[in-house]
């Protein structure tokens, strides 16, 4: 593929999440931090957000397969998912946070286990995404070429 | 270009500053981390380090805010965090370390900064600690403005922690006003016997005489500040005072807001001020064990009677803060302080013993009230001020000798005079130790015969200012970190943006950053002495209304008519001075007070 072509479909793709919801601005925002200096700097900290996550989700899970569930660990875990799908960017990810905070403070366990799915659901979305998004990126890159910038207008 | 250090666990972020104190001039911390609840770091960080702290979280709920800002952070960012708000960090740090004498400058070297810096939020090696770890900046700074001096800093050993909390305690040690003006001084007599070679003297500290009379005339203790920075006694007289547009020696303002932000702590810890004082009066009593050389008393502090006695006759002890400011007995004089501008004539309690006699002479009690509140405006003046402010004011009064009626005549009389009238009465040795020493002795003596409860006329002018000073303060905002937290509740309307600030590092951006932190930092005055955080506040787009300096005008102690006319008048001189003093007033380098605990 020609390195134009390469660049042109990362930028199609890239606005497509937007489009689609999966990422917001604030993913623009953190593009924009990187620079020479710092080249890898979204995917190091998406990379560290994935981790993150998992392990999150992971914990989630076991907190409410519980006999009992404990809202007061549940909670926190939500929030602090929240807080890293929305400094990401995972804008998806994100609502679907807050409406599992809901949940949880109504300490509806069937509302969270819904909840949680569709956390996860969102979240291997955006992990799928961006994933693939950063391989198109190397692919530029490994060809010679720029990762072109973001513009905001679409 | 900042470099930044990042760690998921506030025990290590802790530690990493603890040891590198001076490696780091700013820490972003989250709310939510696993091992430290935010705040908690907060205090710690401010206390140990007196460092500048972000909070950070995604918590958008005005309470959290809010307990941010009470506990002393510089700012408060909502996640996600974007991008201009980071780029307005810096300033938290360049105010930190803003000279005395760049307060003019640096409002076009702070426009300078803002322009140059693109991404780069502050030039400063910062600590971030999230839960999930966002290194969105990753720059290296400059450190500071190029036009700025880095003010030394007063690092908050351990020990000099324990120093400052134990003189706290002295203070407070009862929960009269008298009683801590006997007691402490007493106390601060024999703390000197363990820090630095002063003389020990055993002092009755827990007779309950003190805190009965006091409560039963009404009246709070002036709280003998002068202690805590008068026998801080660091070699370089508390130097590196930060920002400070006087002498270099004062370490005032490095007490001032380490004060601030201990009180800050304090009442976090406790929940209520009135179990604050209680509270801390143990909390210090434990502390004073561990201290280094300080003499053992078994002080009675559990009992109830101090705090009861003042709880009973409704008032509040004076915070001590007076004490920590009043006695410096620095090399430089109070010089050092920051940003205290005020006048020379205006009794810094800062100034020398020698220069005290002035002090009371030339300031009236508004003036030496204002003053203290000025010079405690670095400081995080416990709400409980709001209270005291009122009674405190009255007690001032109330400390004129019409107010004590049965002060017993054996007692001094000149100090009285001096003390709470603020008459320019000639007491020219007033201050020296020594001779508190005497007539504090001498005054309780007199009080466990005559069990009154005046206040101890071996009050030396500094416990009367300082404890102006206290009361004065709670008319401030005090300037925390640009984001002055309004000890007084009542204050925040005189700026919201001070009080809370979440994200809206951007909403100025018409201001001037330059002016922005200049609200509260002092511009310098040339002649003034110590600065006065009275000068603090006059800029008007802060909305401040602090600028006093000179009160010198019209208050005079004791012939008030009524201790509301002498607030108001107070606080009208505040508020004339607020408007005049800007421009005028040297604030020198007020920012050091600031603190963002």
């Amino acid at each position: 593929m020609e390195l134009v072509q390469m660049q042109k479909s990362l930028q199609d793709y890239t606005k497509s999440l937007f489009l689609d919801g999966v990422l917001d601005s604030q993913f623009l925002q953190l593009q924009q931090l990187q620079d020479e200096s710092n080249p890898d700097f979204v995917s190091q900290v998406v990379t560290l957000f994935f981790q993150d996550s998992d392990r999150i989700l992971n914990d989630l899970s076991l907190s409410l397969d519980q006999q009992v569930v404990d809202f007061k660990k549940v909670d926190p875990h939500v929030h602090q998912l929240k807080g890293s799908s929305s400094s990401i960017g995972a804008q998806r990810v994100k609502n679907a946070c807050v409406v599992f905070r809901s949940f949880c403070e109504q300490q509806n366990v069937e509302g969270c286990h819904r909840c949680l799915q569709q956390v996860k659901q969102e979240y291997y979305l955006v992990k799928n995404r961006l994933e693939t998004l950063f391989k198109l990126e190397q692919q530029i890159v490994a060809s010679g070429g720029m990762i072109p910038a973001m513009e905001l207008g679409f | 270009m900042a470099a930044v250090t990042t760690t998921n666990q506030a025990q290590k972020a802790l530690e990493l500053l603890r040891e590198n104190k001076n490696k780091f001039d700013l820490v972003i911390s989250d709310v939510d981390m696993p091992d430290m609840d935010g705040f908690k770091l907060l205090e710690l960080v401010g206390l140990e380090m007196d460092l500048p702290v972000i909070m950070l979280s995604a918590h958008s709920d005005p309470k959290y805010v809010m307990k941010g800002v009470t506990h002393g952070a510089c700012d408060y960012l909502l996640k996600p965090v974007r991008i201009e708000e980071l780029k307005n960090i810096w300033q938290h740090v360049v105010r930190k370390n803003r000279g005395s004498n760049n307060g003019d400058k640096k409002d076009g070297s702070g426009n300078e900064g803002v322009a140059n810096s693109d991404q780069n939020n502050g030039r400063a090696n910062r600590k971030r600690k999230d839960q999930y770890n966002e290194d969105e900046d990753e720059e290296r700074d400059d450190n500071d403005d190029p036009s700025s001096q880095k003010k030394p800093r007063v690092v908050w050993t351990v020990e000099l922690h324990k120093k400052f909390k134990f003189r706290l305690y002295l203070k407070r040690i009862s929960g009269n006003q008298q009683a801590i003006m006997a007691n402490s001084d007493l106390h601060f007599l024999q703390m000197s016997n363990g820090l630095d070679g002063f003389h020990h003297r055993p002092i009755p500290v827990g007779s309950g005489q003190f805190h009965g009379g006091a409560a039963a005339a009404g009246m709070r203790p002036f709280p003998p500040n002068n202690g805590i920075l008068g026998r801080l006694n660091t070699p370089s007289g508390i130097g590196g005072v930060r920002n400070l547009s006087s002498p270099p020696s004062s370490g005032i303002e490095n007490v001032a807001s380490h004060l601030q932000k201990f009180r800050l702590y304090l009442k976090r810890i406790s929940g209520n001020q009135q179990a604050i004082m209680a509270n801390s009066d143990l909390h210090f009593l434990q502390m004073s064990n561990g201290l280094d050389g300080f003499h053992h008393r078994p002080i009675p502090v559990g009992s109830g009677q101090f705090h009861g006695g003042a709880a009973a006759a409704g008032m509040r002890p004076f915070p001590p803060n007076n004490g920590i400011l009043g006695r410096l007995n620095t090399p430089s004089g109070i010089g050092g302080v920051r940003n205290l501008s005020s006048p020379p004539s205006s009794g810094m309690f800062l100034q020398n013993p020698t220069d005290l006699g002035k002090f009371h002479h030339v300031s009236s009690l508004p003036l030496n009230h204002i003053d203290g509140g000025n010079i405690l405006q670095g400081l995080p003046i416990p709400l409980e001020f709001d209270q005291l402010q009122t009674n405190n004011n009255k007690s001032i009064i109330a400390g004129n000798s019409m107010a004590f009626p049965s002060f017993p005549t054996s007692l001094p009389n000149n100090n009285n005079h001096l003390v709470l009238e603020g008459h320019p009465q000639a007491s020219p040795s007033a201050f020296p130790g020594h001779q508190i020493n005497k007539r504090l002795e001498h005054w309780s003596n007199a009080v466990s015969s005559s069990s009154s409860t005046l206040p101890p006329p071996g009050q030396n002018s500094n416990s009367l200012i300082s404890h102006q000073f206290d009361a004065s303060s709670s008319n401030y905002s005090i300037p925390f970190c640009d984001s002055t937290i309004p000890l007084n509740p009542a204050l925040d309307h005189t700026n919201p943006r001070a009080f809370y600030r979440a994200t809206d590092l951007d909403s100025n951006a018409n201001v001037q950053p330059g002016v922005y932190y200049d609200s509260l930092q002092m511009r310098q005055s040339g002649n003034y002495g110590p600065t006065t955080d009275a000068m603090l506040s006059s800029n008007p787009k802060e909305g401040f209304t602090v600028g006093q300096q000179k009160l010198q005008s019209g208050f005079m102690g004791g012939e008030a008519g009524s201790l509301d006319d002498i607030v108001n008048s107070t606080m009208k001189q505040e508020q004339s001075q607020g408007d005049l003093s800007e421009g005028d007033l040297g604030y020198g380098g007020f920012s050091s007070l600031r603190t963002c605990i």
